[in-house]
């Protein structure tokens, strides 16, 4: 049987178009990208993890699922402030459980929002953000400005579906109605494709912004911020008057702006600049998201707790504080006795110090294919994969929430869905901490 | 050599870690790999291989070299991986997020042997010999 409009559980895109057939032990997918169709094949693979395990004097064996979770509810129930890593591959309904276990351990909860685009979420919170969904820039743009983003390798579909080629009501010849620049230290395929590359030098956004933000104020930049930043005035100065002369201008921002030098003060200046180019047209600002349900854990956490990622929960109620209660500041400090890592392989993309002591530490990981994070682990459960094996919800890179349904079912008996395994375990922690 | 690493993704690093190939060989050729430009190659004496430093000179790296017009001298690109973020910037200035773009290391030769992503795990930070 083929499905159709299957949602794609891979990058900030969350494409709504995919088509699936599963046959005898394959699947057939159209519609995805290299990256989304990999993951479809996780249904069928032969590296799927499909047992649970856990660490025992240096060895791993298969356990039951009951063993395993109890084994997880002890490590949680016996720790003095958990780390709950809830990653972005998953569900907010399965990430919500999972700040509910935070909060009642008085643990630390975080998501990959921390190690992405955290910094653009407090860049946001002190510029504030003029932004739209997706399909306005894809209706409305013709200019596309990819700022500190490859996003043919890491969207693959995003220039394909909202960006650059997609037929807009007021950009009616699609790639031929819109001109697309990108600023990129690297001479990325992204910057290949475009009109114009700004090859800036690395670390140098905010100097580069904070010279646009001058041009677009009729002030002169100082001279030296051409050696700074690799960039001539006059590129600078043809760069906003094709913005000015712009009906709508849609800019992307990746974590070439977001993780290098300046973090959240690029973002800032990033959105007061766009805020001012209103003045002239159309403007708005958007993250290119790195996992499909990346912004949900931002939306929910903050209307659940107030604050968008990183919350400590050790002082019995939510704190946040980007540099003392993130992820990788506890477990760089060492401020963590356990950890908890749901669909996201953390120890493959924190930096060493970190990871070293997330290896040290008691921890669970909850996920679908062998990798370095259940390599570290003392109890791995296996995952359900969403939006292919179960229900639930996503916000896609524009934050506009997304219904998703299965195609199949869970593999297991004992878990329908994360959420599900969660709740399992949230019962356990309970019991052990009430006994 | 002192260069800045910018690390990032890579279509192909993509679709081996989404397809949960992380410990392939296939994934190891992708993104064990620090691209360089022909200019810092032929100052390096044309490695096979190099050994990227962190700043702090604790963590070190071996990965294989591939020399591209996509990076200027000065500037070293590792796709993300456990590789790149052996030696990436731990501080994260108060945000939370590690300095994945325009990290200080530093590039010398080497014969050494390029880990897998599962020995690293092991070796580096499990501690296992």
């Amino acid at each position: 049987m083929v499905y159709k409009n299957i949602i794609c559980p891979v990058c900030g895109g969350s494409c709504d178009d995919v088509q699936v057939e599963l046959k005898d032990g394959t699947i057939d997918v159209q519609n995805a990208c290299k990256m989304g169709n990999a993951k479809f094949q996780e249904v069928v693979s032969s590296h799927r993890l499909l047992k649970p395990t856990i660490r025992e004097n240096g060895k791993v064996k298969d356990v039951s699922w009951d063993e395993a979770l109890e084994m997880s509810a002890d490590i949680l129930a016996n720790s003095k402030r958990p780390l709950f890593f809830l990653g972005s591959e998953t569900s907010c309904e399965a990430q919500e459980v999972g700040l509910h276990i935070a909060e009642y351990l008085g643990g630390v909860a975080d998501s990959n929002a921390t190690i992405c685009h955290g910094p653009t979420v407090m860049g946001i919170q002190e510029a504030g953000c003029v932004g739209s969904t997706a399909g306005q820039a894809k209706n409305r743009a013709d200019m596309i400005i990819y700022w500190g983003v490859n996003a043919l390798e890491s969207m693959p579909r995003h220039m394909s579906k909202y960006g650059v080629f997609p037929r807009g009501y007021w950009a009616k010849k699609g790639r031929f109605d819109r001109t697309m620049v990108t600023v990129d230290p690297r001479k990325t395929p992204t910057a290949v494709a475009s009109d114009l590359h700004l090859q800036l030098k690395p670390n140098t956004d905010y100097e580069l912004l904070s010279a646009l933000f001058t041009i677009l104020n009729g002030k002169e930049p100082h001279p030296s911020v051409e050696e700074i930043t690799g960039i001539p005035i006059p590129v600078m100065k043809q760069t906003i008057e094709m913005m000015k002369e712009s009906n709508y201008v849609g800019i992307f921002v990746g974590l070439g702006v977001s993780s290098s030098y300046g973090k959240h003060r690029n973002i800032e200046i990033a959105l007061n600049l766009v805020k001012e180019m209103n003045n002239y047209t159309k403007c708005n600002l958007g993250a290119l998201r790195g996992h499909c349900n990346v912004a949900g854990f931002n939306q929910l956490a903050s209307y659940l707790y107030g604050y968008p990622f990183g919350i400590d929960f050790g002082k019995g109620y939510p704190r946040y504080n980007p540099g003392e209660t993130t992820c990788v500041d506890v477990l760089r400090e060492k401020d963590v006795d356990a950890a908890f890592v749901m669909s996201a392989d953390l120890v493959n993309h924190i930096p060493a110090d970190a990871a070293k002591y997330l290896a040290d530490i008691p921890m669970i990981c909850l996920d679908i294919a062998p990798c370095p994070s259940t390599t570290a682990s003392d109890v791995v459960l296996p995952g359900v994969i969403d939006a292919m094996e179960c229900d639930g919800t996503f916000y896609r890179l524009d934050n506009v929430p997304v219904h998703f349904e299965p195609f199949t079912d869970s593999p297991f008996p004992e878990t329908k869905s994360n959420e599900d395994t969660l709740k399992q375990l949230f019962a356990k922690v309970k019991a052990k901490k009430e006994a | 050599m002192e260069a800045l690493l910018n690390t990032g993704s890579t279509i192909d690093e993509g679709r081996l870690a989404k397809g949960g190939n992380k410990y392939s060989e296939d994934y190891k050729t992708e993104c064990a790999v620090c691209w360089v430009c022909a200019e810092d190659f032929a100052a390096l004496g044309c490695p096979e291989k190099v050994k990227v430093t962190s700043r702090d000179g604790v963590h070190s790296v071996a990965v294989s070299t591939k020399v591209t017009e996509s990076v200027k001298s000065g500037h070293v690109f590792i796709p993300r991986s456990i590789w790149a973020n052996v030696v990436v910037e731990p501080s994260t200035f108060s945000t939370g997020s590690p300095l994945y773009k325009g990290s200080p290391v530093s590039v010398e030769p080497t014969d050494d042997v390029v880990m897998d992503a599962e020995e690293i795990v092991l070796k580096l930070y499990m501690g296992e010999e």
